[in-house]
């Protein structure tokens, strides 16, 4: 047997915007020139068409676990649907070796007028299992999805919860030798969500390769060993999953950008003495640029976010009013001390100037990562210096 | 970069074939689908399959009791098994055509969404018919010895004309269905052929009927000679193999039935399921863009 993987070799992929033949009349001389053989070459843009993926090349083995980030419309669904055959690469070559399961809208075979237990017969089905195998594991599923009162209920009754969470079980049960996953990790109440993404991490650890298309940045970060971040089609990074999403951060950001208004210049943002930081440690940062004589007391010339690489989420944002610092105009070179009680990760440092009343960021700066990294580890969102020591009845 | 499949007909008939036969499973969940979705929540039940066969026979009852009153004879019975059996296909062919023809575009989010050999879809819609069907025929064979019509060696030509139909409907479907993808207008040309194609197939009347020219030309429908051979095999137990000849008094005899007529409609059966296969599989892949 040979072994399961996923591959995309410089694959490029062109839609069309708007309609494909407007009329009869547009299509009949198409036509006839196909016809006659004087079409342009299909793999060129003509009029109107756009790549929706260009150029893209990736390889997932066993053990590796790929995943693919960015914006909307950046091309990561063509993607998922080049990869399961449901559309064909306009150039370039996709192929995937072993029985493939896809995660991908789990409840869209199910019919409202059959009950759940048709349902997940048929269902199974679409996503390519064998009926005998269904029969075989039909409890699980149920048992998995913990809606086994309403199996025997016509599946228009549910709740979208409730359909979503058994479509998931059904796609959960594959037992794929290669695994496509797209967004289907948001589905159910928190609990379900638990048992889902603890299902998922086993099947992603089992040492199938997987391919998983997510906005959930540490769900990503959780579970892929690589990423490549997508815009505009194009793989502008790729790297470990840590790399991508803080490039994709930054993208984000940089997108978001106001036009600097020239009040604040910033040149560098520095992590002084490396960039590893021993968890509940001081760390220090260094700052410079340069400040007009044209900064107004609205304006707060030195803002400063810290942001969790995993989740893209704002740990902390302080800025110079707030820690009673005067910033005068001028060359600007300031020293950020900040105490990384935080659990072991990537973390990056942005820099602004922000308009108060105006709720907006005036200007942007660069941004430095650094590691968090720690000798204890622990669980949770925030470094306590927890120690341990023996202690008599008084509790000294 | 691997080099580019050059696709051949042996090729991709193999594929296809190798591709229904991997999706059984999935061929059957849907039929099944398609079946219980029909008689869920239908007060009238396994009523509908034999819905339109008895529509058909009673509109049959009505021409063939005026044409027997204006031409002064009296009407038989064998008229009667002669449509009862002829309106069983003729009702798989209509409904198969039209689930068939929609069946890619109502099942729009699976086919953009989920990958399958899409081939399953007009088929499986094709066998739920076939479900319906067979409980016609079932019925009408419990009627038949009821109306004078006894059994006979030339019932052996049943499953062979059956299977000539079967395979043309699919050719058909598979085609329809396909075209549906890339035109919508196909949808409504299919209805309204539907509804006129019984005045250019011997269902209600035989071909005979139509007098000699007429015939001939009736007989180019290639689901013509199947009902005629039906009629034929059950009702006159005439052997297909042999040409059978029209007496009437309007008329000189003439040749209505060659079993050159039945090789014609296999040939339209098998040469049509391989065409619609190799259109329907290689544009299989634009559906997803396209539907």
């Amino acid at each position: 047997m040979t072994t399961p993987r996923l591959t995309f070799d410089r694959v490029w992929k062109k839609f069309h915007r708007g309609a494909i033949h407007d009329s009869l009349r547009d299509l009949i001389p198409d036509l006839a020139r196909r016809a006659f053989g004087r079409a342009p070459a299909n793999a060129e843009l003509q009029a109107g068409d756009f790549w929706a993926v260009r150029n893209l090349s990736f390889e997932v083995g066993p053990g590796q676990t790929l995943g693919i980030i960015g914006p909307n419309g950046s091309g990561k669904s063509t993607t998922l649907k080049i990869l399961t055959r449901i559309m064909a690469p306009t150039r370039g070559h996709a192929s995937v070796t072993g029985r493939l399961g896809a995660l991908i809208e789990v409840s869209a075979g199910f019919h409202g007028d059959l009950t759940g237990r048709e349902n997940v017969f048929l269902q199974g089905a679409i996503m390519g299992m064998r009926t005998s195998d269904i029969v075989q594991r039909f409890d699980q599923i149920v048992d998995f999805s913990g809606i086994a009162d309403a199996i025997d209920t016509p599946v228009k009754r549910y709740s979208s919860g409730m359909s979503a969470r058994l479509g998931f079980s059904i796609a959960a049960h594959l037992e794929p030798d290669v695994l496509i996953i797209d967004e289907v990790l948001a589905v159910g109440d928190l609990q379900f969500q638990e048992r889902a993404f603890g299902r998922l991490h086993a099947l992603a650890k089992s040492g199938i390769p997987v391919v998983l298309v997510s906005h959930q940045l540490d769900r990503v970060a959780q579970l892929c060993s690589e990423a490549i971040l997508l815009n505009s089609g194009e793989a502008v990074c790729r790297g470990t999953a840590d790399d991508a999403i803080s490039a994709y951060v930054r993208q984000h950001e940089v997108t978001r950008t106001v036009a600097s208004s020239g009040i604040v210049t910033f040149d560098s943002v520095r992590v002084i003495e490396g960039e590893a930081v021993q968890s509940g440690r001081r760390c220090a940062v260094l700052i410079t640029g340069t400040v007009s004589e044209a900064l107004t007391s609205n304006i707060d010339p030195l803002l400063v976010r810290v942001r969790s690489l995993r989740t893209g989420s704002e740990v902390y944002v302080t800025r110079s009013k707030r820690l009673g610092f005067e910033v005068k105009p001028g060359p600007l070179a300031v020293r950020v001390e900040l105490q990384a009680n935080l659990p072991p990760g990537s973390y990056m440092i942005e820099v602004a100037a922000r308009d108060m009343p105006g709720e907006r960021d005036v200007a942007n700066g660069p941004a430095a990562v650094f590691q968090v990294v720690t000798a204890n580890e622990f669980l949770g969102t925030v470094q306590l210096n927890g120690t341990m020591t023996a202690a008599d009845g008084n509790g000294r | 970069m691997p080099a580019e499949r050059r696709p051949s007909i042996l090729g991709d008939l193999r594929e296809i074939a190798s591709e229904v036969i991997s999706s059984r499973d999935l061929i059957h969940q849907l039929a099944l689908r398609d079946i219980r979705v029909r008689y869920k929540q239908a007060v009238f039940g396994f009523g509908w399959a034999v819905l339109v066969p008895a529509a058909v026979v009673c509109a049959g009852l009505v021409v063939r009791f005026a044409l027997a009153a204006s031409s002064g004879r009296r009407f038989v019975s064998s008229e009667l098994a002669s449509m009862a059996i002829k309106s069983v296909p003729w009702g798989f062919f209509v409904g198969s055509i039209s689930g068939a023809t929609a069946s890619l575009v109502s099942n729009m989010t699976l086919v953009t969404k989920v990958y399958f050999p899409r081939e399953v879809l007009p088929l499986s819609a094709v066998l739920g018919q076939t479900f319906d069907t067979l409980i016609g025929g079932v019925l009408v064979m419990l009627l038949l010895p009821f109306i004078g019509v006894t059994p006979s060696i030339q019932l052996l030509w049943v499953p062979v004309l059956l299977s000539i139909i079967w395979l043309f409907v699919l050719a058909t479907g598979l085609f329809l269905a396909c075209a549906n993808v890339f035109f919508r207008d196909v949808k409504y040309l299919v209805q309204v052929f539907l509804m006129f194609g019984i005045f250019v197939t011997p269902v209600i009347l035989d071909a005979s009927a139509y007098g000699h020219r007429g015939s001939q030309w009736m007989m180019l429908n290639p689901l013509a000679p199947p009902l005629e051979g039906l009629r034929l095999a059950i009702v006159e137990h005439r052997s297909l193999l042999v040409e059978a000849v029209a007496k009437t008094p309007a008329t000189n005899p003439f040749v209505f039935w060659h079993p050159w007529f039945l090789a014609y409609s296999a040939a339209w059966a098998v040469g049509g399921q391989m065409l619609s296969a190799i259109i329907f599989h290689r544009s299989e892949r634009r559906f997803a863009e396209i539907v």
